[in-house]
């Protein structure tokens, strides 16, 4: 027979104001089973772990359910506590009464009920409890890294460093994300160019990180510890091994066609290498636009080429490669001004969004650093930059706030005047929200020096008249609308994941959230790990942030995979399935359910085996076992029906 | 021939003559009988903006009744005003159960119950979505070159969200169908700007404003003349440039089509069904430039 | 029926419903009580012999809750728990037990605000279908536990 202990937690009100805790206590102690049935003000304190220790040694239990919060937040703490007191840790079950009983219900005498259920089901359940012991596994040591931005730069960097080989995927020819397409970075009006090369550079010759340019990862196998991963590497045109990357080959392309890098404002070549400070710096040539490739014609450039680098290669490589853990900073995109229609849909050409005008800024862009519209090259004199263009708007758009936009419309206006010095920048913004280090001062200093121009108020239209484009505003402190003709506006638009984030989320089994970001296991405590073991996050893929909150994150993620590969072995959980082999006939029908390629079959004896390692737990091969003979190791057939019974035959009180 | 019932409101019948003949020759010659709705009622005009003022919406309600009792499920119209009560209305009485009740309890000397199935659509989203542009492309005889058209939605089409027949910031039906009639649709970014409504009645200097600016944003814009798609708006763009013009005695006016009628022209349908007797700004130049 | 409160048992999956359930409660929304979760790693390891269990040991309604299509994290869990519930409506329907009582919903883990909708949903469902009248309701369980 077995000897439990229930522990129920008041969590302060949190459960007791809902929950009638003391009374709870009294009608277990009579339970069949139950030795000792108490409760505690705060469980998992220091006190209440004791509590529980001290009880379990007093009254000799080999089985503990402790009824506070969801086993997501503290089964390992208890489980913790169980094992320091000799008892296997597997024979601690958690009563979920507070997210999913005291949180949701208001009727105390209803939720009391409820929580009786909960409370039976999992005495119930640890009854039936055997003795488990982790799986121990072996852990690869080495790290992939997905997006080659700012933040995954500064991930490879920290676990290289910390002396683990890292693989650096990006699907762009050249790392460096959109930070490289900045000018300058507030609040310090750094060179962008200036602080991220050298960590470019860094990635580049690192000892330990493997650069994959132009690659994406195809196929994630495996689990934490054990990862198989297919990556793809597009086809380039060019030998990277043999290219010096000296840039003949694009000066003699006679193609032209927009710059993603450029923003659309200027022009590259077909085979291209994407900015002057790209890493590699070498080119790849873009199949749909190059005439070899559309016609057979032309060839100019592996002509020119004197290291006969351009092979016009067309098929991509594949490489199979075993990871431990997995970074994902992917990064964003800009929200498109094509699904603003009050702001002309991305059918005016002097209607830019901020990392257009970053172009604009640049002294390497396409107008050398003179701040010219894009419709006639003018010199602009008024811009006006328009704040939460799609952003906070629940309506029609996106409902969060992006987080950056306020302080670089206010670099932009910045450095625009110091551009241009007999120019006007107007700000229309509903909130301005500065609060990093040095944020406030920065957005003071745009007024007081720079006579940088904010105007409390949505743009409700804009339209293009003559040559100018016409903003109908207001002015919400003054309560006057605002009408201002300007040469060129700048939409700080939206921050989004970049396209395709849901795609590879699930390649890689990890979850998104309501806006396509990446989800976190807990926003507070644990913002940049996923659910699903093994993958962290860093940079904007999980939520818009600015550089130095993504290094930080980066940093972060690269702690948490370095912590990962500290131990000697890595643990899996125990609950999995098992074949009873006097009730299995062979059938094999359990290999051919089972996502894994964890059920493997015994020749020799006729029957199916379950391979430790492998199994993840599902359970889909003990529903699929015709014969019964599978069961999934403390969640049984048995324990799930005693589970429900008792949460179906409490009695209500009358 | 295919048969929707048809829903003219008051004023199709009375000032806005040639917007109901063209459009119903317009239908017939694509292949749609557009069925008067027998004993229909005043729509009600105005939505009624408060929760709880159930009594407005017993005409709209009336007239779904009338739908319903014909034996149909759907109905169209062309005057955008009724069409954006209707389609509000006809939501919040066909959605909650409750205030249905209310309302066919209220309407006791009805024989039937309303049983909130009925749906409204606009002539242009009958165009678009069920004859579709490709079809009336082909039908098209006198394709209208040389003619640059302001494409104008007013409001009524366009807002609030639960009623608009098409994104309310980037409208795109009258775009295409001006484009397949073989006319030029000119960049026209007033083209969901308020025409001043109802303000025509006691406050007419609204509307004079109001008027002045859409027009004239169309004539920079290089138009010959505005597309409308609502009585109201072509009252107060077309008839009220006499105002216009006594405040702005060096306001350019420019003339008013609704869009069947552009519709009529171009399928060459009988000009008569056009009425351009009732129009302020004469018509002639433009129809001129067509025949040419 | 006002004063019936129906008992309902619900299969939920570790990664997603028991999740969202939880969101819900760290996010404080409300729902009727009448719903009690068993956490399962996955949807799928609900069997259909459990299914009818549950209406025999006096469950008025059985929600199941699981990943949306494509995002199971077992991959390929929840297609087959969405062809064991259709097989399982039918087979209710031809027990002249309503279909109805069995729901099968998809609720991610960042659906805190579905999860108490979809409940409150079905428990009122559950009201207007009334009590399941089943000739065996046993409080099966404490004879279970005193031959243990």
């Amino acid at each position: 027979m077995k000897r439990m202990g229930l522990f129920i937690c008041h969590c302060g009100t949190n459960i007791a104001d809902t929950v009638d805790v003391e009374a709870l206590a009294k009608r277990f102690e009579s339970y069949p089973g139950i030795e000792i049935s108490t409760t505690y003000k705060y469980m998992c304190s220091h006190p209440g772990q004791e509590m529980i220790k001290e009880s379990i040694e007093k009254y000799n239990l080999d089985g503990v359910i402790v009824a506070a919060c969801s086993p997501t937040l503290h089964e390992v703490t208890f489980r913790r506590v169980t094992r320091a007191s000799g008892v296997n840790p597997y024979q601690c079950e958690m009563a979920n009464i507070r997210e999913q009983c005291s949180w949701v219900h208001t009727d105390n005498v209803k939720a009391t009920e409820k929580a009786e259920r909960i409370i039976k089901s999992i005495i119930e359940k640890v009854r039936l409890n055997e003795d488990l012991d982790p799986i121990k596994v072996d852990v690869k040591r080495k790290a992939l890294v997905i997006g080659g931005g700012i933040a995954g730069i500064q991930a490879a960097l920290d676990i290289a460093d910390a002396g683990y080989p890292v693989i650096l995927v990006e699907k762009d020819p050249s790392i460096g994300g959109h930070m490289a397409q900045l000018s300058e970075t507030f609040p310090t009006l750094d060179c962008s160019q200036c602080i991220l090369t050298p960590k470019m550079v860094e990635v580049a010759s690192h000892p330990n990180i493997e650069l994959l340019t132009y690659s994406e990862v195809k196929k994630v196998d495996g689990y934490v510890g054990n990862f198989k991963v297919l990556i793809e590497e597009k086809p380039k045109g060019v030998d990277w091994d043999i290219c010096t990357g000296c840039g003949e080959c694009s000066d003699v392309c006679p193609i032209s066609v927009p710059s993603e890098f450029e923003r659309g404002l200027g022009e590259r070549t077909a085979i291209y290498t994407p900015f002057p400070q790209a890493v590699p710096n070498k080119p790849v040539i873009d199949t749909d636009n190059c005439l070899k490739f559309k016609t057979g014609a032309c060839g100019l450039c592996s002509q020119q080429c004197d290291a006969d680098a351009v092979t016009y290669n067309d098929d991509p490589n594949y490489r199979e490669e075993d990871i431990g853990a997995i970074v994902v900073a992917t990064g964003y995109e800009l929200y498109p001004i094509l699904n603003i229609g009050e702001y002309g849909a991305g059918e005016i050409d002097d209607v830019i969004d901020g990392l257009a005008f970053e172009r604009l800024l640049s002294a390497s862009g396409p107008t050398g650093g003179e701040i010219r519209r894009p419709s006639d090259g003018k010199i602009v004199e008024d811009v006006v930059f328009i704040q939460c263009a799609g952003s906070r708007d629940p309506e029609k758009h996106k409902p969060y706030c992006s987080r950056i936009c306020c302080m670089y419309s206010t670099k932009q206006a910045m450095l625009f005047k110091h551009s241009v010095h007999h120019g006007q920048p107007y700000i229309f913004y509903i909130d301005i929200r500065s609060g990093g280090k040095g944020y406030e001062e920065f957005v003071e200093r745009a007024q007081r020096e720079d006579g940088v121009i904010y105007i409390r108020g949505k743009v409700s239209k804009l339209y293009r008249d003559g040559d100018k484009v016409k903003i109908i505003g207001v002015d919400t402190i003054s309560n006057k609308p605002v009408e201002i003709e300007a040469d060129l506006v700048v939409l700080a638009m939206a921050m989004v994941p970049t396209p395709g984030t849901d795609k590879l989320a699930n390649t890689l089994k990890v979850g998104t959230g309501t806006n396509g970001f990446l989800q976190e296991t807990h926003p507070k405590l644990r913002p940049l790990e996923s659910i699903t073991s093994g993958f962290f996050f860093a940079g904007c893929a999980q939520a818009p942030k600015d550089i130095p909150d993504a290094v930080s994150q980066a940093s972060g993620a690269a702690s948490k995979v370095v912590g990962l590969f500290s131990g000697e072995y890595l643990q899996l959980e125990p609950t999995i399935a098992t074949v009873d082999e006097e009730k299995c006939s062979g059938c094999r029908i359990c290999i051919s359910v089972c996502p894994y390629n964890a059920r493997v079959f015994d020749e020799i004896k006729g029957i199916a085996r379950v391979n430790e390692a492998l199994c993840e737990s599902c359970g889909a091969c003990v529903v699929a076992c015709p014969s019964g003979a599978t069961n999934q190791r403390n969640l049984t057939d048995e324990q799930i029906s005693i589970m429900a019974k008792a949460i179906l035959s409490v009695e209500e009180e009358e | 021939m295919k048969e929707i019932i048809y829903y003219p409101g008051c004023t199709l019948k009375n000032t806005a003559k040639n917007f109901e003949d063209s459009a119903l020759a317009c239908a017939e010659a694509l292949g749609y009988k557009l069925r008067e709705l027998e004993d229909w009622y005043c729509c009600g005009t105005v939505f009624s903006l408060t929760s709880d003022d159930l009594m407005h919406h017993i005409a709209p309600a009336r007239n779904l009744l009338k739908v319903q009792e014909a034996g149909e499920d759907r109905f169209t119209t062309l005057c955008s005003m009724c069409y954006n009560t209707l389609k509000r209305s006809s939501k919040r009485i066909n959605e909650i159960e409750d205030d249905r009740e209310k309302i066919n309890s209220f309407m006791y000397e009805e024989e039937n119950d309303y049983e909130g199935k009925v749906n409204i659509i606009h002539f242009l989203e009958l165009l678009r979505d069920e004859i579709g542009f490709e079809t009336i492309m082909k039908n098209v005889k006198k394709p209208l070159k040389n003619l640059n058209l302001a494409p104008y939605y007013g409001c009524m089409l366009l807002r609030p969200l639960e009623a608009a027949i098409d994104d309310p910031d980037s409208p795109k039906v009258l775009e295409e169908l001006i484009k397949v009639l073989g006319a030029k649709s000119v960049y026209f970014p007033f083209k969901n700007e308020c025409c001043g409504a109802y303000e025509t009645v006691s406050e007419v200097d609204f509307v004079v404003e109001r008027a002045r600016n859409i027009i004239g944003n169309a004539k920079r814009n290089k138009a010959d003349a505005l597309v409308v798609s609502c009585p109201l708006c072509a009252f107060n763009l077309d008839n009220r440039q006499k105002n216009v013009v006594i405040k702005y005695p060096d306001f350019e006016g420019m003339p008013v089509f609704y869009f069947t009628q552009i519709l009529a022209l171009a399928l060459d349908l009988n000009p008569e069904v056009c009425h351009y007797n009732l129009h302020y700004q004469p018509v002639d130049d433009i129809l001129r430039r067509i025949e040419q | 029926m006002k004063d019936f409160e129906p008992r309902i048992v619900c299969y939920v999956c570790k990664w997603c419903t028991y999740a969202g359930a939880d969101l819900a409660g760290t996010s404080r929304m409300k729902h009727q009580p009448n719903t009690t979760n068993i956490r399962l790693m996955c949807s799928s390891r609900l069997n259909m012999e459990q299914i009818m269990e549950s209406f025999k040991d006096g469950a008025d309604g059985v929600f199941v809750g699981g990943c949306h299509p494509g995002d199971c994290h077992y991959l390929y869990g929840n297609y087959k728990t969405q062809k064991r519930i259709m097989i399982m409506h039918r087979i209710l329907k031809d027990l002249g037990i309503e279909p109805e009582r069995l729901r099968l919903e998809w609720i991610s883990a960042s659906e805190g605000k579905r999860y108490v909708e979809l409940v409150d949903d079905f428990i009122e469902s559950i009201k207007t279908l009334g009590p399941l009248k089943l000739s065996s309701n046993g409080n099966s369980i404490e004879k279970e536990i005193s031959t243990k």
